[in-house]
């Protein structure tokens, strides 16, 4: 039998005075893995991420929390990092740590040993006891993603995670939610601009734009259902050579200028309808020193781009 | 439950450990100790040092004594012996030079026309403290008044003084029976600013809490854990209770800086000093002595105490809600100024009012100020020393509750929903639609 949904989100609808955030929003995020929440600014994202936190609630719909329609009762078994975080300047970096681990439910040992443990594994631990005004952006964006996993949330929303991070830093935060992943009792609900690392972590991802749902689905079946018939190849001849060869067989989208040490370039191209490849792939080789021809299959980056600027021209 | 209590905990306990409320709570009586001993010390530095130079030309108020060979007061009682102040008489003034080389301090000239013109002229190296003039002032006025009662009117100066009658007004409430109004009226207005003062600074407080933990980004994550409400409560508790912790801290200090005081007075010799008949006395019964102070027996300390910690408790949630929800409204503390005015008008207002109460504390504007909850926390407490009856405090104690109770709802609702907001500049027109959404 199929697991319940970590979070079934149904027909969501938001409005703040006349402004409408969310329009009739509906999927689902399967258990376990990471699921990506996307969408340009203004989409309405961190008002779905407010109303999963409880801080605001639907005009309509519903949100199930495996199963169960979701209270501030659940709120124990989430953890949030939201996009805009801080901590109080006025405290240590310790007793802050220890005080959100108590307002999650945590009794006192129970979160100084867990915190112990996150100290030394995001190599802050020498940290414990300083104000937190003398502790680095880098250190505290550390500090607050402990927070967020402290209390072995099942269900983890993270908020761009991964901005103000060192790379360093940045692939710390990216093995310890690929471990979270492999452990297999967090659902991770990451929602980021970083269309990097949707690729790299999301096994499925939501679309938003103008409060609605523009795409949903696993990401590579998204990104195969993305190819369009367009072709990569690359080549070892000057721009202008590659240019007059291909004469009118097939649209040049991009070209690289740059050639790489090998002396190889890349090129996008799409051939005119009714174009056979074979053919054309045997023909080109003959004009021009091809090293490698490829149907190309767009990144998160296109299918985003894309998908927004398609649900734009819809509703122009 | 216990968020509620952890998030009181740490907005007390944050507050409190700065250093400057242990340095601001502890220096302020020690502060006051030492002004006050410094007071006591620079009045006796001076009373000690002053030898006046009464240059009796006029001869009315000194004579030769032939037994002494000096020239002596005509009337030795006008000029007492005090430790601070000495005099000594001659027919002559001295000339600057004489008078700069001898170790007297003043030299006051009675010439002639002192009957006339009643002006004698004193010199000086050093400036005399206010004090001292006050009291050579005194001593040659007792002194002619004297030879005037005796030398032109004729009369037995005992007789005289009998004769001489000041009436002193001495009140009475008919319903209550207590006396000295104005002593108690005073009690009132110091409860009354104190209470003005505590709201004022622990609201802005609560304000500036707001705007640092919604500039800080923080509040999200609260807010994801506890409801807005909760967080709103926590922090207007938690900051009230570091007022609650100042004024028991001050208290304590006070107290034994009261009883330390009193102590080091007593070993000084500075109240036997004091004393007008040069009795040695206790620090206590020098208190209870002293008719100023006498009217501290008619307040009834218990019920002025009681209510002041209703009023302190509604008062603050009152006004402390408010200014939580004008911090949620804006993202900095200069644009919380036009949306503060409206809020800190009853307040103002208020002592605006207790001040001019202390002229008259049973007027009507303080009367009906003490009915209407906004500012009754004040107002109230300026009256009640000089007695109010129980259905004007119990009716005012349940409109301040219950203003309260509905005040802390409403902010609450404008709370949850600024507390999100970012960058925005809010108007009365947005708050109002804050309130009624739901």
């Amino acid at each position: 039998m199929r697991d319940l949904p970590a979070l079934n989100i149904a027909d969501i609808e938001k409005s703040f005075g006349a402004q409408c955030a969310l329009d009739g929003v509906g999927f689902q995020v399967p258990q376990r893995g990471v699921f990506g929440l996307l969408g340009p600014n203004g989409a309405g994202k961190t008002t779905l991420l407010r109303m999963l936190n409880g801080i605001t609630a639907p005009d309509r719909g519903s949100i199930s929390f495996f199963g169960e329609p979701i209270s501030r009762e659940h709120l124990k078994s989430i953890g949030y990092l939201p996009e805009e975080r801080g901590l109080y300047k006025s405290m240590r970096v310790g007793e802050q740590a220890m005080y959100f681990a108590q307002l999650r439910g945590m009794n006192k040992t129970d979160a100084r040993s867990k915190l112990r443990h996150w100290f030394e594994r995001l190599e802050v631990d020498g940290w414990w006891n300083k104000e937190v005004s003398e502790v680095s952006k880098g250190m505290a964006q550390k500090i607050q993603f402990i927070l967020s996993v402290l209390h072995e949330p099942r269900l983890l929303i993270l908020d761009e995670p991964l901005s103000g991070f060192d790379p360093i830093n940045a692939q710390r935060v990216r093995d310890v939610i690929a471990d979270l992943k492999a452990q297999g009792n967090t659902t991770i609900l990451l929602s980021t601009h970083d269309m990097g690392s949707v690729e790299e972590m999301c096994d499925e991802v939501a679309l938003l734009n103008h409060g609605k749902l523009v795409l949903h689905g696993a990401v590579p079946e998204l990104r195969e259902a993305a190819r369009d018939g367009r072709v990569e190849v690359t080549f070892r001849d000057t721009v202008m050579e590659f240019t007059v060869a291909l004469g009118a067989s097939a649209e040049l989208i991009r070209i690289e200028e740059e050639a790489t040490v090998t002396g190889e370039r890349r090129a996008l191209l799409r051939l005119r309808d009714g174009t056979d490849q074979a053919e054309w792939l045997h023909w080109i080789s003959g004009q021009v020193k091809l090293t490698s021809c490829a149907l190309w299959q767009p990144g998160m980056r296109e299918i985003f781009i894309q998908a927004v600027e398609h649900q734009g021209t819809d509703e122009s | 439950m216990n968020r509620l209590r952890l998030i009181i905990f740490r907005e007390w306990y944050t507050r409190v450990r700065r250093r400057a409320f242990i340095l601001g709570t502890l220096l302020v009586p020690i502060l006051m100790a030492i002004l006050v001993g410094f007071g006591v010390w620079m009045e006796r530095a001076q009373m000690e040092e002053n030898k006046v130079l009464v240059a009796d030309l006029s001869g009315l108020i000194s004579y030769w004594d032939e037994a002494r060979e000096a020239w002596v007061p005509a009337c030795p009682d006008c000029f007492p012996e005090r430790s601070h102040l000495e005099y000594r008489f001659a027919e002559e003034a001295l000339s600057d030079d004489d008078f700069l080389a001898s170790d007297y301090t003043l030299m006051v000239l009675f010439d002639d026309g002192i009957l006339q013109h009643q002006t004698a002229k004193y010199f000086y190296d050093k400036s005399p403290a206010l004090s001292t003039e006050s009291a050579v002032e005194n001593d040659l006025s007792s002194a002619i008044e004297r030879f005037k009662v005796k030398e032109e009117l004729a009369l037995n100066y005992e007789a005289y003084k009998r004769l001489k009658t000041n009436v002193r007004l001495v009140g009475e409430d008919v319903v209550t029976k207590d006396g000295n109004a104005t002593g108690r009226t005073l009690i009132g207005f110091i409860f009354s600013f104190f209470m003005f003062i505590q709201i004022m600074v622990y609201g802005m407080h609560v304000m500036r809490g707001v705007i640092e933990e919604k500039a800080n980004r923080i509040v999200e994550v609260v807010i994801s854990v506890v409801k807005p409400i909760e967080l709103m409560a926590g922090k207007i508790i938690g900051i009230g209770l570091v007022g609650v912790t100042q004024v028991l801290a001050l208290t304590l200090l006070g107290y034994i800086v009261f009883q330390v005081g009193g102590i080091s007075l007593e070993a000084s010799g500075l109240l036997t000093a004091a004393s007008n008949e040069g009795l040695e006395l206790d620090f206590e019964t020098w208190i209870a002595s002293n008719d100023s102070l006498g009217f501290l027996l008619d307040v009834n300390w218990p019920l002025m105490i009681f209510a002041s910690l209703i009023y302190f408790v509604a008062g603050f949630f009152m006004y402390a809600s408010l200014f939580a929800a004008i911090g949620s409204a804006v993202d900095q503390e200069s644009d919380a100024q036009y949306l503060m005015i409206p809020a800190m008008l009853p307040l103002l207002a208020s002592y605006i009012v207790a001040a001019m109460a202390l002229e008259n504390p049973e007027g009507q504007v303080a009367v009906i100020g003490s009915y209407i909850p906004l500012t009754a926390p004040i107002l109230m407490l300026i009256r009640l020393p000089l007695g109010v009856e129980w259905w004007e405090l119990t009716g005012s104690i349940i409109g301040v509750v219950v203003t309260a109770y509905v005040l802390v709802r409403l902010s609450a609702r404008i709370f949850r929903t600024g507390i999100l907001m970012h960058g925005k500049k809010v108007t009365f027109r947005e708050l109002g639609r804050w309130l009624r959404h739901d």
